[in-house]
């Protein structure tokens, strides 16, 4: 089989009689970055959702590194090597940026109730080695020198960039990105693609992002799928897909689509 | 130096605490057993609302069941306290773990009222099945005896119940500043998110439910030991407003601000024992006036103005000798970091 | 037969007066998405206060009414601006905590001003207390002028929603918040007036119950669980609904109480309770969850 780390087959959902996604194929490869693109209501959170458990689909198959992870809790499928990122800051308010990193070790850590309580020596050990990771992952976003501040004392690029490092620092295989670009200026734009292109590259993890910046999907995406009103329009590399004309229709409208075809 | 730091300040309570009952009478010493076990509740149950973000109102219940089922085990069936009384506390446990069933398909409003229906349905059971309960009028407990340590019932049961408070404290202390801690206040904060990392939902709830109830029935069985005397009266819908102040008083989400609340409300509750309606109107003003201009509490408040009293959510390694440690020094290798 | 009969009037009178107090919860919940915790106090407290009135002042009834609905319809307007307007933005916690300290705040004084926990007040029947007969039922008129009552008054609010401008408005507010701001409705006045006419309708089941039972600081509770059960039972954003899930709990707790035994009436709220959040949370006629502002 292709080295195909995420598969989606055939997906169909809907809520309440209102068809969202229909019919949805997906096949994002190791290493990859895949833009998810369209017009808004094009069902691209929901798919998101969907791959990471939040809804279940009617119908389909969704894939994770070999295994079947529909039907699956989303702390479950967390464990099995899914990532994921929020349009709003998640950042836990009530910790520092060093505690919500250590948090981010929540599924290959294993201190419990008892050894965390009584204060075995296991617990000590694992702290240790949670804090040590978190700071190198910090450095490696370049947010060291926050480790100690309250996450709500960082500003939204801040929090954004540790939002993301706090989910690579769970060595997932996939990090699903729900518009990371939103909110931010041309600088901090710069940045994100930067900061992107060094988690593929250094850390082999594979990203799909839902994004509404173009420059930034053209830019550092390797392939880019297109959805609009729930189904997949175009798939292919970003200059195909900018140039296809269901695309162009999708969200220009038709008329406009001729106006660009005319000039 | 942080000479009034937290460390220092509970060293010298609990100093003070172990050498009062020669100097307190009778009634002083009632009052501070009275604290100590409430201070057992409150790191319980702020555990689960403060920490846990669970608004759950079934503390009192739980604090009846563990008074009831360690009463009930000695005088229905004859056991001794000192097996009557862990039992008492892990039936408690139980209960507060079934609770964390319905506690993951509603949250918030719906959880608090459920919670709430649920505290009601255990006084109603406490009043009614009168065959097992002893019903309204409630029931005297067999009198407690340390033998073969030559102390009477009312100082052992204060060591008793202070060295329950310190481990417990200690547990509890140590939990929160570990992956568990952090686990109930992701939950709190940012359930999706937590669940994207990998926290389950159901196991980090059942524990912080589990973990309230258990102290919830410490409490209780102490409780009914002190008194000697269990009644449905003792967990009614006032003890669940005392309860709730300790905590918004002294502080959410923190262990000591648990012990700060317990020890300021045990203390006014004493001084307006004679009029209960000002009670309820003092400890009714009391959440108002906390939530909406002091939520943090007084923890917070001392956190502001004395150093040392930092509760970090990571067990924080004593610093090295040398002194360069101090804040960050690392050079930020992109400028993504300045603002 | 006739026992049956006799409960099923006596729950539909309950009923009715739960449904009123589940018609505050739904008020309230529809606009700003939050069950107050001192619905039942708003009760009690406006029960007490047309007992001053009547009994011991000696003022007419239609005045007391009218009074004590007002005073209700202040202590609403009150906490929304304590305890709702400068928590709206904050967590759940908060919320509802600050409505329970109002809820004892309100039972303390209602303690204070009119007698200690073992005083229970009474209040004179409107009608003649003597029984008539109707069909084969047995009937006290008091309970005829709570249903007459209750019926009054869900009219005059269903004319309110969907007639006046007022209620048009309140229900914008409660479908959209943020488009009905844009529209230009003052949705902090908006909620204020949804507290206010919640703890209204509160008060107005508390003079017409007040010749029924017996008044005492410790009723608030019980009817804010039993109204809360009605309300969740009809689905909280349904106006119809709390009616329907009033009438259900009162006729279910009256038949519960005939045939199996009188304590178990006090259970029923929370049976009742516990069943709907597990199985269908958005109850009878809900429709949407519920939503905060």
């Amino acid at each position: 089989m292709s080295a195909a780390v995420l598969s989606v087959r055939d997906l169909h959902i809907g809520f309440g009689g209102v068809k969202v996604l229909e019919g949805i194929d997906l096949e994002v490869r190791r290493g990859e970055i895949r833009g998810l693109i369209g017009p808004n209501g094009a069902g691209k959170t929901t798919l998101l959702n969907v791959i990471c458990g939040i809804h279940r689909p009617q119908q389909g198959d969704i894939v994770l590194n070999g295994t079947s992870v529909v039907g699956r809790k989303p702390s479950a499928i967390a464990r099995l090597g899914l990532g994921r990122t929020f349009q709003t800051s998640q950042l836990f308010r009530g910790m520092t940026v060093l505690e919500n990193m250590m948090t981010g070790l929540h599924r290959q850590t294993h201190t419990g109730l008892i050894s965390a309580g009584l204060d075995l020596k296991r617990r000590r050990r694992e702290e240790a080695q949670m804090e040590k990771a978190a700071l190198d992952a910090l450095a490696f976003v370049g947010m060291s020198e926050f480790a100690d501040r309250p996450a709500t004392a960082l500003s939204f690029g801040q929090q954004r960039v540790v939002e993301i490092a706090r989910t690579l620092i769970g060595e997932p295989a996939v990090v699903l990105m729900d518009e990371p670009a939103v909110g931010l200026s041309a600088n901090r734009l710069t940045e994100l693609d930067a900061l992107l292109r060094r988690i593929r590259d250094q850390k082999g993890v594979t990203l799909i992002l839902i994004e509404h910046v173009i420059r930034l999907v053209m830019d550092v995406c390797d392939q880019v799928t297109v959805l609009s009103s729930g189904r997949c329009i175009a798939d292919g590399p970003p200059e195909a897909v900018r140039n296809d004309r269901n695309v162009i229709e999708a969200y220009l409208g038709k008329e406009l689509r001729a106006r660009h075809q005319a000039s | 130096m942080t000479p009034f730091s937290r460390r220092n300040v509970l060293l010298a309570l609990l100093a003070a605490a172990i050498l009062l009952p020669p100097f307190a009478n009778v009634y002083q010493l009632f009052v501070a057993n009275l604290i100590v076990i409430y201070v057992l509740l409150a790191i319980g149950l702020n555990i689960l609302v403060g920490y846990a973000g669970q608004l759950a109102f079934a503390n009192a219940a739980m604090f009846g069941i563990g008074a009831y089922a360690t009463g009930l085990l000695q005088v229905q069936l004859g056991w001794s306290f000192w097996a009557a009384f862990p039992c008492g506390a892990l039936i408690a446990a139980v209960v507060g773990l079934a609770l964390s069933l319905p506690a993951l398909r509603l949250s918030g409003l719906y959880l608090a009222l459920s919670t709430l229906a649920f505290a009601q349905a255990t006084q109603w059971v406490f009043l009614h099945w009168e065959s097992v309960t002893f019903g309204a009028g409630g029931f005297k407990t067999p009198p407690l005896s340390f033998a073969p340590l030559p102390v009477d019932k009312p100082l052992g049961l204060y060591y008793l119940s202070l060295a329950l408070a310190v481990a417990l404290f200690l547990f509890a202390h140590n939990l929160v500043a570990s992956r568990v801690g952090r686990a109930f206040v992701a939950v709190r904060d940012g359930e999706v998110a937590a669940e994207s990392l990998g926290v389950d939902l159901l196991r980090t709830k059942a524990l912080a439910f589990g973990i309230s109830g258990f102290y919830a029935g410490v409490a209780g069985g102490l409780y009914s030991a002190m008194l000697n005397f269990v009644a449905p009266e003792g967990f009614d819908l006032f003890q669940m407003v005392l309860h709730k102040a300790m905590i918004v008083v002294g502080g959410l989400g923190s262990v000591v601000g648990s012990v700060l609340g317990a020890g300021v409300i045990i203390v006014l509750l004493e001084v307006l024992r004679a009029f209960k309606g000002l009670q309820e109107i003092v400890f009714g003003a009391l959440l108002v006036v906390f939530v909406l201009f002091m939520r943090g509490g007084l923890i917070a408040v001392i956190k502001r103005h004395v150093r040392g009293w930092e509760e970090p959510l990571r067990l924080v390694q004593p610093p090295p000798t040398r002194p360069e440690a101090a804040p960050a020094q690392a050079q930020a290798p992109a400028s993504v970091a300045e603002r | 037969m006739l026992l049956f009969s006799y409960l099923l009037m006596s729950g539909v009178t309950t009923g009715a007066l739960y449904a009123l107090v589940a018609l505050g919860f739904v008020v309230v919940n529809k606009a700003t998405g939050i069950i107050n915790f001192a619905q039942g106090e708003f009760f009690m407290f406006a029960g007490f206060v047309a007992w001053m009135l009547h009994v011991q002042m000696g003022v007419n009834y239609a005045l007391t009414f009218a009074l004590a609905v007002g005073c209700g319809f202040l202590l609403g307007c009150l906490t929304e601006r304590i305890a709702f307007r400068p928590l709206a933005k904050s967590d759940i916690v908060s919320l509802v905590l600050a409505t329970v300290g109002i809820a004892f705040v309100l039972r303390g004084l209602a303690r204070l001003i009119w007698g200690g926990k073992a005083d229970y007040l009474s209040f004179p029947p409107l009608t003649s207390p003597d029984p008539i007969m109707v069909g084969n039922i047995m009937v006290i008129p008091q309970q005829l002028a709570v249903l007459a009552g209750t019926v009054v008054i869900m009219a005059v609010f269903t004319v309110f929603f969907r007639r006046t401008r007022a209620g048009k408005m309140m229900q914008a507010t409660a479908d959209n918040a943020k488009a009905a701001l844009l529209v230009g409705i003052r949705t902090d006045r908006i909620y204020t007036l949804s507290f206010g006419t919640g703890a209204a309708i509160a008060a107005a089941a508390a003079v017409l119950t007040a010749p029924l039972t017996l008044l005492y600081p410790d009723i608030g509770f019980a009817f804010f669980l039993k109204g809360f059960a009605a309300a969740v039972l009809g689905g909280l954003t349904s106006l119809p609904g709390a009616v329907l899930g009033g009438l259900l709990v009162g006729v279910a707790e009256s038949m519960a109480g005939g045939y199996i035994h009188s304590s178990v009436m006090e259970l029923s709220p929370f049976v009742v309770i516990m069943i709907v959040l597990v199985l269908k949370p958005s109850g009878l006629l809900g429709g949407r969850a519920m939503r905060r502002v």
